[in-house]
């Protein structure tokens, strides 16, 4: 059968970097490709170039046929390319038929709401995308909304549909919904390109994968036959067989973290002591009050009533700065806005929470000499990649970023660290590289709040699991005692 | 990448937002967007009937022709350039500051009043005097807005921008009642104690205010890279969220961002009144805290580039003059200038949401 897409020899070079070397890729219709890659391999660059984003240095692209080159965003779309990014681009005010109709010249100058209302419901249940069109955008769960960019994929013809971390932020359930409507679509002969960093997800959809590394292909294989191993092996030229975390359990430590009927808008009452030398892993579907829950904890947010101690001392009502002090220390979901400023150099942001204190500044001086010595001495422990601490954080790959923010935290010797989402959008490298940290800080007596939508690194890294749903914990459960019925009931159960 | 931005905001603070700049190639952008305004102003000259390059020639001799008019030149950039690091210290920290035109006013009117109090002192002594009075109005007329700003929630461009017609009025109605000069048919002060008068270099008449300037240019920006407030203060412009989880109190920086261009702006005030008119005159600002946004905007809100921006505006408005004498080219070109000056500028600087 012939390709539906061809790219051949694709060359993107950025300065010195080759973020594509020579790349080939083949999509058939019918076929549910999965593009794998570590942060940085290479396969956002690919669909940039084969979207019109960006040009190619070398290379050609035939399109069901024809060449495809020096396009724009539109010529792709035109062609009968669809992009459907991990950020929807949807307005929220709108219904869905009028995201449909948004920049579509096939819905004609006049409105034609009706029509384009009918259209919309026969494709929603043709592709089994249970949508409706009156609805509004902000009324939609995440996953509706997905299906949404599907749907006005769909409706523009496209043949080659290119979804990009799709799974990132669905629940279990959606993820299961969204990859029978990619069946669907595979039976009714379109091409799917899957970028995932979810090998799972990736063995269960796909036919064939593609692996990247470095900007070059490392492999590519059916999916029938090969296993989770082999793919992580290729992703990053080693086998990552995640450390098991089965040691028998140390005896608890004292209690560091105690909080006591913690209420706030979106939160309920939430009661629980954390121990030294343990990690509470919080699972749960997002929107459940993980965000209340840590910014509550951490200053950012006014707790309605309860109490909070650290270390036997109350906090309950100190300021962000005071609880960092005191050593809560906290790496927040947001990288962008509010972990890190990314306008600003590698260090700036290592002295981020710290320009007050030694070796960043004294009194009321900044110190940049000696300040840069920690900064370069912080980049080589925490393998922070980047020529020397004046690169600009915007430059630096997600993984990079991210261990910006694990040093400043970790390197103030905090008594209790609140991680929330802290390996989301890594690849597996710098995910194992967060964990093993986070882990090495519990072996050294701190307490540890892990929270993640990701079930399953949870249940990696912790001592004992709590589940969040609707503002509370449904419940908690030593590591020994899991049982993943329980797990999964406690996460929709009250959400639900 | 990050995580989607959760349904509900991330804190309570507020986060819209704030232009930036782009810093990449910032000096030759603004070189070129100023070789485009002047550009645009010649063609302007040239169909009214006149040659651009005399005219410019005579804005150049106008500024800079003679020891006296550099003088005046450099006394004209004064306002400019302490408004105008006050506003740009101000932006850097995310805070629009338009505040400064009533800051100088109340400045101005301050400096008076204290000048007055302590005529009779050592000059030294009354001199001090009257610049802290200029200093502190300024300071407090600005702290009212920070003051409407926070504790009422209004946008700091709404509350800066209105107390300035409130404190213009104000000067006028000092003027009308205590600090008048009786009789005078124009809402004038008398003249100020001689004890206050800021000394002029002789032969030159430049009063030390453009020194003073200088210094505090340098001291801001010193401030605002060298210490863990001035840091604060570009973090929060950069981002609130990340500056609320860096435990900086947003309220505080604003305090101290506000106060201290408040006080510069007040000085700049005292400055005119003691060194150039000698008397608090109604309108003695002639738009100097407005077009202070333009010459922080110029200077890349960089305290110590505001210095270049504040020379360009102010040798230029001196100059115009002249050429208006010289060749009959009216003055007001010279504000067309700024105006498209500061467009091109934004053009070619402000980064995109």
């Amino acid at each position: 059968m012939n390709s539906l897409l061809e790219m051949r020899g694709i060359v993107r070079c950025f300065g010195e970097l080759r973020a594509n070397d020579n790349v080939d890729l083949d999509v058939r219709s019918g076929e549910i490709l999965g593009l794998l890659g570590e942060n940085g391999s290479g396969k956002s660059t690919l669909m940039k170039v084969l979207f019109g984003m960006l040009a190619p240095d070398a290379g050609a692209i035939r399109f069901r046929g024809k060449p495809l080159a020096g396009h724009t965003p539109r010529d792709a779309m035109a062609a009968g390319i669809a992009m459907i990014h991990q950020h929807f681009m949807l307005i929220d005010a709108m219904t869905v038929t009028e995201n449909v109709m948004l920049g579509w010249p096939a819905a004609g100058r006049m409105l034609r709401i009706k029509e384009m209302s009918a259209r919309v419901r026969e494709a929603s249940r043709r592709f089994g995308l249970d949508l409706d069109p009156d609805a509004r955008v902000a009324t939609l769960p995440l996953g509706r909304r997905q299906r949404v960019e599907i749907l006005k994929a769909i409706l523009r013809d496209a043949e080659l549909l290119v979804l990009d971390e799709p799974t990132s932020n669905l629940a279990p359930a959606e993820v299961a919904d969204l990859l029978a409507i990619l069946r669907r679509l595979r039976a009714e002969n379109k091409g799917i390109v899957f970028i995932s960093h979810k090998l799972p997800e990736v063995l269960e959809v796909c036919d064939n994968v593609v692996v990247l590394r470095a900007g070059r292909v490392a492999g590519r294989a059916p999916v029938a036959g090969a296993s989770r191993g082999q793919l992580a092996e290729m992703m990053i030229g080693r086998d990552i067989s995640t450390r098991d975390n089965s040691e028998p359990p140390r005896p608890p430590g004292a209690v560091r973290l105690a909080a006591r009927d913690i209420s706030a808008p979106g939160l309920s009452s939430l009661t629980f002591e954390l121990r030294g030398g343990e990690i509470l892993g919080v699972a749960g579907v997002d929107g459940n009050g993980q965000i209340e829950l840590v910014e509550t904890l951490t200053g950012l947010r006014p707790a309605r009533s309860g109490s909070l101690a650290l270390d036997g001392r109350d906090i309950t009502r100190a300021s962000v700065g005071a609880r960092m002090t005191l050593g809560l220390a906290y790496m927040p979901a947001d990288r962008s806005h509010t972990a890190l400023v990314k306008s600003m150099s590698i260090g700036e942001n290592l002295m981020l929470r710290d320009s007050r204190r030694a070796p960043y500044g004294r009194g009321p001086f900044l110190t940049p000499a000696s300040g840069a010595a920690k900064a370069r001495a912080l980049m080589a422990d925490y393998d922070i990649r980047a020529r020397d601490p004046k690169v600009i954080a915007a430059r630096l790959s997600g993984g990079n970023q991210q261990k910006i923010v694990i040093a400043r935290e970790l390197d103030r010797g905090p008594s209790v660290l609140i991680a929330h989402q802290a390996a989301w959008g890594l690849d597996p490298g710098a995910t194992r590289f967060v964990l093993d940290r986070v882990m090495a800080l519990r072996d050294a007596g701190a307490a540890i709040i892990y929270i993640s939508s990701e079930l399953e690194e949870v249940l990696t890294i912790s001592d004992r699991i709590a589940v969040i749903a609707d503002g509370g914990f449904a419940g908690i459960v030593p590591r020994a005692e899991i049982d993943m019925r329980q797990i999964g009931l406690w996460m929709a159960g009250r959400a639900a | 990448m990050s995580p989607p931005a959760p349904a509900l905001p991330l804190t309570a603070i507020s986060h819209f937002q704030r232009f930036r700049l782009r810093r990449d190639g910032l000096a030759g952008r603004i070189a070129l967007a100023l070789l485009l305004s002047i550009g645009c102003a010649a063609a302007l000259i040239a169909l009214a009937g006149h040659n651009p390059l005399v005219a410019f020639a005579a804005i150049v001799e106008g500024a800079v022709g003679s020891p006296h008019q550099i003088g005046a030149a450099l006394n004209r950039c004064t306002p400019y350039l302490l408004a105008g690091g006050g506003v740009a210290f101000c932006l850097r920290a995310g805070i629009i500051n338009i505040g400064a035109e009533g800051q100088i006013a109340m400045g101005g009117a301050g400096a008076a009043a204290a000048a007055f109090a302590f005529s009779g002192a050592p000059p030294v002594l009354a001199i001090l005097a009257a610049l802290t009075g200029g200093v502190l109005a300024g300071a407090t007329w600005a702290g009212l807005a920070t003051a409407i700003h926070l504790g009422r929630n209004v946008h700091e461009v709404l509350a800066t921008l209105l107390l300035n017609f409130i404190a213009i009025l104000l000067v006028q109605q000092f003027l009308a009642g205590p600090l008048g000069q009786f009789g005078a048919g124009f809402l004038q002060s008398p003249l100020m104690p001689r004890e206050t008068w800021l000394p002029r270099l002789a032969g030159f008449d430049a009063h030390p205010g453009f020194l003073i300037a200088i210094v505090a240019a340098a001291a801001l920006s010193f401030v605002l890279w060298r210490t863990p407030f001035g840091f604060a203060l570009r973090v929060a412009g950069s981002s609130r969220r990340a500056a609320a989880y860096a435990g900086f109190s947003l309220p505080r920086l604003t305090w101290g961002a506000m106060l201290i261009a408040g006080a510069l702006a007040g000085l700049a005030g005292g400055i005119e009144v003691l060194g150039v008119h000698r008397r608090l005159i109604e309108g003695f600002s002639l738009g100097f805290g407005f077009k202070a946004v333009t010459v922080a905007l110029l200077g890349a809100m960089e305290p110590l580039a505001v210095v270049p921006a504040a020379l360009f505006v102010g040798l230029l408005e001196s100059g115009s003059l002249a050429m208006q004498r010289q060749i009959g080219v009216p003055s007001a070109l010279v504000t067309v200038i700024e105006g498209m000056t500061m467009l091109f500028v934004l053009a070619a600087t402000v980064r995109r949401p």
